[in-house]
């Protein structure tokens, strides 16, 4: 008796991880929840997304992606829903089925190709486009050449484009990784590395906090298939995918006025005080 | 490292986001504690008792359950319930607070259960040894003689659990829960100042833990046993004269 039991149960386990699989959205799409389009953001990162505290709810997720993701919910005729959590996790939320997809500034990786669908290119105006070093202010433009930089550590997010541009291009230097560009700050500062490789976007958000820190001068040479970022779907989610690519293309001529939006809510174009200090808040 | 600006940027930052540590921050990090110290302990309690069980498999079971969970790191756990099991359960329509809720109840359960069991099982065995010579049965003993005696072990020792748990919930960060951890990488994230609002949040952690510590730490005292070894030794010194 017992052992049928056991059986039933086991079987109702493996029938409830096909259930639910073949729901439709409005225009015939799949979605993970019928009707709703459910996006992974990782919001730390301003400009690309961040919360604005003054609101609640799905309203306090605010920056370009979030522009974006609104945009793509609202032209396929989805609800749109925000699902927060870390960078590493928004990635296996697209590889566990959990989300539809995730727009958290992306760029485009081999890696990320072979085990995910990626949707065509989008520019969150031109700076996002750059990728520089930034380091303490006092090294003054010690690390602005490759030669600068001999011996020099130099830190890179886990898994991201810069970390592929410093093996490429500083190849003799030692990398250090880390999985959180906000406490590499407080590295920087600490002098566990030298530079920082970051996007030119957010080395712009970290100076304007971080009066001790400026751009080293050093930019990497960027292929072009790197320029621009990139949204993660899910593997053999062609449709939507399709569908991503041609609302992109609709709306590529707001993406400044996005990105411009999205800086102005950051307060990364702030005004300075007398003795040059950012005013933030 | 420059600390100039550290004073002023912490105050900035309080001004601008006061609202966000203490409002949501400190509400969710209260509310995933209770929610996951409560059920723990009632599914740790049913828990307990299985692994008391007679019945071989069933102790098998329990222990295995134990095992893993107080096996693997909790962050992997939380993995598990939130990517893995909904969509198992895909019948179940659950929040996903609610499944970090469930991954960080069912992981105090494991701990809970075998706080209580050892704490039934520090109860001397003579206990059950003369209630059942008087005429109780097996259950009246459990209820009436050894529970009421296993409740001073284990209640302070909850008490550590309700603290544990308290700092366990910043692991929920990882997925924006709203906790006062995700207070603290949403400040980062907007304002790329680290040091400033993980102060905050650290001197917000230290309100909430030391006073409990202490309540702790009464409640402890006051529950010890009158033939603790403690009282016990203090007896002996007294009666021997200082020397043992």
């Amino acid at each position: 008796m017992k052992k049928i039991i056991a059986l039933a149960l086991a079987t109702l386990m493996v029938l409830g991880m096909f259930a639910g699989c073949g729901a439709s959205g409005a225009d015939g799409l799949k979605t993970v929840t019928p009707g709703k389009l459910t996006v992974a953001i990782s919001p730390d990162f301003a400009p690309m997304e961040f919360v604005d505290p003054t609101k609640d709810g799905q309203d306090m997720y605010v920056g370009f992606d979030v522009t974006l993701a609104k945009t793509v919910a609202e032209k396929l005729g989805l609800e749109l829903v925000i699902m927060p959590m870390s960078f590493d996790a928004c990635q296996t939320a697209v590889y566990a089925g959990t989300v539809d997809m995730s727009i958290s500034g992306y760029s485009w990786t081999e890696e990320r190709a072979e085990n995910y669908n990626i949707s065509n290119y989008y520019h969150a105006g031109d700076n996002e486009d750059e990728q520089i070093l930034i380091t303490l202010a006092s090294n003054g433009d010690k690390f602005a050449t490759v030669e600068g930089l001999a011996g020099a550590k130099i830190g890179a997010q886990n898994a991201s484009l810069q970390q592929s541009l410093t093996e490429e291009q500083l190849a003799d230097n030692e990398l250090v990784l880390f999985t959180d560009l906000g406490t590499a700050v407080l590295q920087l500062k600490n002098g566990d590395f030298d530079c920082i490789a970051v996007a030119d976007g957010n080395g712009e958000a970290i100076i304007a906090a971080n009066p001790e820190i400026a751009k080293s001068g050093f930019s990497f040479v960027v292929d072009e298939k790197y320029t621009g970022n990139v949204i993660l779907l899910q593997k053999g989610a062609d449709d939507l995918t399709a569908k991503v690519n041609e609302i992109l293309a609709e709306t590529e001529s707001q993406w400044d006025a996005w990105y411009e939006e999205a800086k102005a809510i950051s307060g990364i174009d702030q005004s300075y005080d007398d003795a040059g200090n950012a005013i933030t808040g | 490292m420059d600390f100039s600006l550290f004073i002023p940027n912490m105050i900035k930052i309080w001004g601008k986001y006061w609202q966000l540590f203490l409002l949501t921050g400190l509400k969710n990090t209260l509310l995933l504690t209770c929610i996951s110290v409560a059920l723990g302990t009632l599914l740790g309690t049913v828990i307990a008792m299985l692994k008391m069980s007679k019945f071989k498999p069933i102790r098998f079971l329990v222990t295995l359950y134990i095992e893993v969970l107080r096996g693997t790191p909790i962050l992997l756990q939380l993995y598990v319930f939130y990517f893995v099991l909904p969509n198992v359960f895909t019948f179940l329509k659950l929040s996903q607070f609610m499944w970090v809720s469930i991954a960080l109840c069912v992981n105090s359960s494991a701990y809970v259960s075998e706080v209580i069991r050892s704490g039934i099982q520090a109860v001397d065995k003579g206990q059950m040894e003369a209630a059942r010579s008087l005429g109780m049965s097996e259950k009246q003993a459990m209820m009436k003689i050894i529970l009421p005696q296993a409740v001073r072990n284990i209640l302070p020792a909850l008490g550590n659990e309700f603290i544990m748990m308290l700092k366990e919930t910043s692991l929920a960060s990882t997925f924006f829960l709203g906790d006062l951890m995700t207070s603290y990488s949403i400040v980062k994230g907007a304002s790329y100042l680290t040091l400033e609002p993980m102060t905050i949040i650290a001197i917000i952690y230290l309100c909430l833990t030391y006073p409990l510590s202490k309540i702790v730490e009464r409640f402890e005292k006051k529950m010890a046993s009158p033939n603790s070894y403690k009282k016990h030794n203090r007896k002996r010194k007294l009666m021997s004269g200082g020397k043992i």
